[in-house]
């Protein structure tokens, strides 16, 4: 009897530390993979409130001796040029990337549901030929696009970013959204169909709010994507007024090589928009990956 | 079916079944309008510039791409290109940037999908802080680590010279031998949460009592993680290698900001050249065989992205 306590016991410890070994490997992993992902953006944060003078010195101040929101300030004041222009990159930004966002929730939605409940001929291609869009750089299409606007009138306007942010944003929300499609039951469009609805009823009302996390998602994709875009901007626009905040911040910051606080304020405040809206609405993103193309 | 059937026979049938995919695609014509933005879309900002892309890589086009004075020259944009040095030098660090972020990238995207599966306390936190790198902007993560890895004021010397592991700040990206390695660092932090996210939706398939089963078996964690979860995520380990694959591919943005393509094309890599030569040197012939060259590699790859995708389609099919 006691031996064979003894072992059951011994055989436990054994897996307890094994188990115990993978359990602290991950541990020292996670904090590694917390200070690599941290520790850049605790710098930025930390050097945004230096002043000029106190950023370039060796060695560092690790900690700011006089923090000061100069930067920021500078950035944020309506009054001097610097902070008209970064105001207005900021507000163009905004209407881009909205306005993509919207378009590309009105155009992906109808594509997925189609996809996924109708069988037309040429479906499938059409479906991967949607998806190749994602395999090419945006630099294969930036000279014909550039003559593409250029003919349409759109050069310098932010009507040719939209159109171009619209084409690398559906490829994903379309397949993301098939998959949601493909996951709830026919038989409940059916139903509604047989209690009297139209098609259309029945897709506003039954599928669309069952949608909804495949929705948010793709509008934060799109949303992400629009605000962070730069080499089209980059080369659409000409005009200061009219540029976009990695390309305005790039512009300005090509002028003003020292002024790291100045750059990384802004680069800071570039990324609180997103930031925030990525946060307060991920667990919709991973839901949707979950249920939309992960999931089979 | 393995009938020989007559000519006339044959070509009746072909008849039958052209007509037949007419009559179905009249019958399904309203299906169509829900796909008709989408593709709009789709054919005049993909296809008509493949096709110009296509024509211009033939011709030699003015600085000022004034279109009618263009000149026809066969292949000669790329012959240049294959006999030039600097090809296989960009080359070369394509391959080297594409291949380390990719691989890297995965792993510890995977390595913290699995870390984060079990819960714990601040688990959420954890996982939210480790997307941030994805979710701002390229050109701020390229303006952050560029003053991360500044020759003089940057902090990764400075914590080298205080630990005495350096006289001086190292140059990391104004050196020819290092700045590569340097950047796919930069790329690799701003990739890896991609690969976690989908690792994480992928992980949440698998199922509970198979793992489970396999403990009572006597399975330890690595063999339930090498038979059990991981058969259960080729798909999606495929699917998302694929995209990390073409998405470093195609990068451009943070050679481009940090360092140009330099010091002396040491980080340049196929975009960032095509770039420069399009719009830095206007050549827009070359550029354009350049793209069409890219193009063709790009096409293999997604071929391979279709299988895996429809892989998942088929599997779906028979479930």
């Amino acid at each position: 009897m006691s031996t064979v306590s003894e072992t059951i016991s011994r055989g436990q410890s054994a897996r307890r530390m094994r188990v115990d070994g993978w359990r602290w490997g991950g541990r020292v992993f996670l904090v590694f993979m917390l200070l690599y992902t941290a520790l850049p953006m605790i710098w930025m944060l930390l050097t945004s409130i230096k002043s000029g003078f106190a950023a370039m010195q060796f060695p560092p101040q690790w900690w700011p001796d006089q923090p000061t929101l100069d930067s920021y300030q500078k950035l944020l004041d309506p009054q001097n040029s610097v902070g008209q222009d970064f105001l207005r990159f900021f507000w163009n930004s905004l209407i881009v990337s909205t306005a993509t966002t919207i378009l590309s929730v009105i155009v992906a939605v109808p594509a997925a549901y189609a996809f996924s409940r109708f069988t037309f001929p040429g479906r499938n291609f059409l479906f991967f030929a949607v998806l190749l869009r994602n395999m090419f750089p945006a630099v294969i299409f930036l000279v014909p696009l550039f003559i593409l606007m250029r003919a349409i009138g759109l050069v310098n306007t932010h009507g040719s970013l939209v159109l171009t942010y619209l084409t690398f944003g559906l490829p994903l929300a379309i397949w993301l959204l098939k998959g949601f499609y493909d996951n709830i039951p026919v038989q409940l469009e059916q139903a509604a169909r047989i209690d009297g609805a139209t098609r259309f009823q029945a897709f506003m009302l039954i599928v669309m709010p069952l949608s909804t996390p495949g929705i948010i998602a793709t509008a934060i994709y799109s949303f992400i994507g629009a605000w962070n875009e730069y080499i089209y901007a980059y080369t659409f626009l000409s005009k200061n007024e009219q540029l976009t905040l990695p390309v305005g911040i790039q512009r300005f910051f090509s002028e003003n090589t020292t002024d790291f606080p100045g750059l990384m304020a802004a680069s800071f405040m570039m990324s609180v928009p997103v930031v925030v809206l990525f946060l307060l609405l991920q667990r919709y993103f991973v839901r949707a990956l979950t249920e939309g193309a992960v999931k089979h | 079916m393995t009938i020989v059937s007559g000519k006339a026979d044959a070509r009746r049938r072909l008849q039958s079944a052209r007509s037949d995919v007419l009559r179905k695609m009249w019958e399904h014509r309203a299906d169509y309008a829900y796909v008709l933005p989408a593709i709009a879309v789709m054919l005049i900002v993909i296809a008509y510039p493949i096709y110009y892309t296509i024509e211009l890589s033939f011709f030699n086009t003015p600085p000022g791409l004034q279109l009618r004075d263009k000149i026809f020259v066969g292949f000669n944009n790329y012959t240049a290109i294959l006999t030039s040095g600097v090809f296989w030098q960009v080359t070369f660090n394509t391959l080297i940037w594409t291949v380390a972020s990719t691989f890297f990238s995965f792993v510890l995207g995977f390595a913290a999908a699995l870390a984060l599966h079990r819960d714990f306390v601040g688990r959420g936190v954890l996982r939210a802080i480790l997307i941030i790198p994805w979710v701002i902007s390229a050109v701020a993560a390229s303006y952050i680590w560029k003053w991360i890895y500044h020759s003089d004021f940057g902090i990764i010397g400075a914590i080298l010279v205080e630990l005495g592991w350096a006289e001086r700040p190292p140059n990391f990206i104004d050196s020819v031998s290092t700045v590569l390695p340097s950047l796919i660092v930069v790329n690799i932090w701003r990739e890896f949460p991609f690969a976690m996210i989908m690792m994480t939706a992928g992980l949440q398939t698998v199922p509970e009592q198979l793992l489970r089963a396999a403990k009572v078996d006597g399975a330890n964690a690595w063999q339930r993680f090498w038979h059990v979860t991981f058969p259960h995520l080729r798909n999606v380990s495929t699917v998302t290698i694929l995209l990390l694959a073409v998405a470093n591919f195609n990068s451009f943005i943070i050679p481009w900001i940090m360092t140009g393509g330099g010091p002396s094309n040491a980080s340049h890599i196929w975009i960032t050249h095509i770039y420069e030569l399009a719009f830095g040197r206007q050549r827009w012939g070359v550029a354009s065989a350049y793209s069409v060259l890219l193009f063709i590699i790009l096409m293999t790859l997604g071929y391979f992205y279709v299988r895996a995708l429809s892989g998942n389609e088929r599997k779906d099919g028979s479930a």
